[in-house]
């Protein structure tokens, strides 16, 4: 069991997400899907497990276990003190298995660059599921923790899984998210962008607003949008780049409603999507147009990296713990 | 990739790609060709979500790319009843009555909704009553429908400004669309009755009653006297 002492900025059940856009439930689900991968390959969770973790934000929790168990946290570099029941600190490193004793208090601050982080538990946090997954859907409140952010009392339970030696082994630089403050995402262009619309909105640097969070990210910076009353309304999918009337973009996240009405000129490549987890209010975002085939270059050489990890560690789990690490380092 | 626009209205199809994991079709079939993927999956497809005459496929690009994808669906309308979506396209419709309490507190559109269609308040929920509506997708909210089949005497203007909050259950008229708010939300469509009927509920093994395709039906039932 974990005990909420202090629940953090926005702490939020997470995994995989949904995909019941058709019934017009958004996807949710882990923002950085790259960290919640690694993290879940480090404790061991199988990908076809769906592990649910907690999802951190900006500023994290303090977490008091009252089990032993074997976590690990993943993403934006968040400063983290473990402390035993005796008031002792004791080591506790990001992108690595960590294993903690009952009565050990997890403190998570704050990050100096990105947003969010994913803490893995071996086993995966014990919520009921909704539509396929335990993640938290804040908007309509369910999933999750009652449907919403942590708060302090809250009692979290995971499943047991057989005890086991936590990996030696950290996860490669490479393989982390990149965090702010600036970033360049690659982008696909729809049949949305104009001429005109593709130089503004690739031809300048744009500032992430103080309106960013699991639906969206809202960019200042101005671009002459068409504004189009008749509209209709069509899906959305990950990573779009919305333009409203107003002309600051938003970039959307797993939170986004499922169907929108305003032009959607250009989409963020699947191999970035992760990134749109770590904007931060004041973070600059440059967006740069790439091919079909970048994009999937970009796709594989990120995937290849996440499996040879997620491979790495299951083979490390499943009891050859001294064979070659690939992706994942052995110490 | 994108663009081509042919021939009578039902053959009409644009492919537009959405970056590299969602392809996009236009179709006047699309109802059709999504009964059909449901029934039997394409490989490499995660999800297939409906709009008006379109459908959005998210796919797997590390299984996939657009242009297979784009192959297959030709394949797939090929295969198809040349004949844009009507009722009954897309397979087992069903029809969901919905009961309504017209008017009154839950319907503070009602009068101006009746002015506005020149008819009176009771003649309007008749017309209402009598139209048989269809689930055309949904989104917005979890379990909100956009209900198509609303003849233009009965279309009404979106109000200028929405309302901050609209009760759940409201039955609402906007533009070309019926719908009921699942849940309290903003809103800007004039608010014609109130239903019970819980449109999602989580508790229920499908939580969500009706899907793009199904017939709708508003039936008039009296306020309950506790009321």
């Amino acid at each position: 069991m974990i005990e909420v002492i202090r629940p953090g900025v926005q702490s939020t059940v997470q995994d995989a997400g949904r995909r019941v856009r058709a019934l017009g439930v958004p996807a949710g689900g882990a923002a950085d899907a790259a960290a919640r991968r690694l993290a879940n390959a480090l404790v061991g969770n199988a990908p076809e497990s769906r592990a649910a973790g907690l999802e951190v934000t900006l500023s994290g929790p303090t977490l008091l276990f009252h089990a032993a168990a074997l976590v690990s946290l993943c993403g934006a570099p968040f400063e983290v003190a473990l402390l035993g029941a005796d008031g002792a600190g004791r080591p506790f490193a990001p992108w690595r298995a960590v294993p903690v004793q009952a009565g050990d208090r997890l403190s998570i601050g704050g990050t100096p660059a990105g947003a969010r982080a994913f803490l893995a538990v071996r086993g995966g946090l014990d919520v009921p599921e909704v539509f396929g997954s335990r993640g938290t859907d804040l908007r309509s409140a369910f999933g999750g923790v009652q449907g919403r952010a942590l708060r302090a009392g809250d009692r979290l339970a995971w499943s047991p899984l057989p005890g086991v030696r936590p990996a030696r082994a950290f996860v490669s630089p490479e393989l982390r998210t990149p965090v702010g403050p600036d970033h360049t995402l690659r982008v696909q262009v729809t049949p949305d962008a104009t001429p005109d619309l593709l130089d503004a909105l690739t031809g300048q640097t744009f500032t992430v607003s103080a309106q960013a969070d699991r639906m969206g990210a809202r960019l200042s910076g101005v671009v002459a949008a068409p504004h189009d009353p008749a509209r209709a309304s069509v899906p959305n999918v990950p990573g779009m780049v919305q333009l409203p009337p107003d002309g600051q973009p938003i970039l959307l996240l797993p939170d986004a409603g499922t169907h929108g009405g305003y032009p959607t000129p250009l989409v963020v490549i699947s191999a970035d999507l992760p990134r749109l987890a770590q904007l931060r209010p004041g973070d600059r975002v440059t967006l740069r147009p790439v091919t079909p085939a970048q994009a999937r270059a970009a796709l594989w050489a990120h995937e290849r990296g996440l499996r040879q990890a997620e491979w790495a560690l299951r083979h490390w789990y499943a009891g050859a713990g001294s064979a070659p690490l690939c992706c994942a380092h052995a110490d | 990739m994108s663009g081509e626009a042919s021939g009578a209205d039902f053959n009409s199809l644009v492919f537009t790609c959405l970056g590299d994991a969602a392809l996009s079709v236009s179709t006047p079939r699309a109802r059709a060709l999504l009964a059909g993927l449901r029934d039997t999956p394409l490989p490499g497809v995660l999800e297939v979500v409906p709009a008006l005459m379109r459908l959005t496929v998210l796919f797997d690009p590390l299984r996939l790319d657009a242009g297979q994808l784009e192959a297959a669906l030709r394949g797939r309308l090929a295969g198809l009843r040349e004949q844009p979506d009507g009722p009954g396209a897309g397979g087992a419709a069903r029809t969901l009555v919905v009961p309504v309490v017209f008017g009154g507190a839950g319907g503070p559109d009602l009068e101006w909704c009746a002015a506005h269609a020149g008819l009176t308040g009771e003649a309007f929920v008749s017309a209402l009553c009598a139209q048989k509506l269809e689930v055309a997708f949904l989104g917005f909210t979890p379990g909100f429908a956009f209900l198509t089949g609303l003849p233009p005497s009965l279309r009404m203007p979106r109000l200028d400004a929405p309302r901050g909050r609209v009760p759940a259950g409201s039955v609402a008229l906007g533009g070309p669309w019926a719908g009921v708010y699942p849940s309290g939300t903003p809103g800007g469509w004039r608010i014609v009755g109130h239903t019970d009927l819980s449109l999602f509920d989580l508790s229920r093994p499908e939580p969500v009653p009706w899907r793009a395709g199904d017939h709708v039906q508003f039936r008039a039932v009296m306020a309950r006297s506790a009321r």
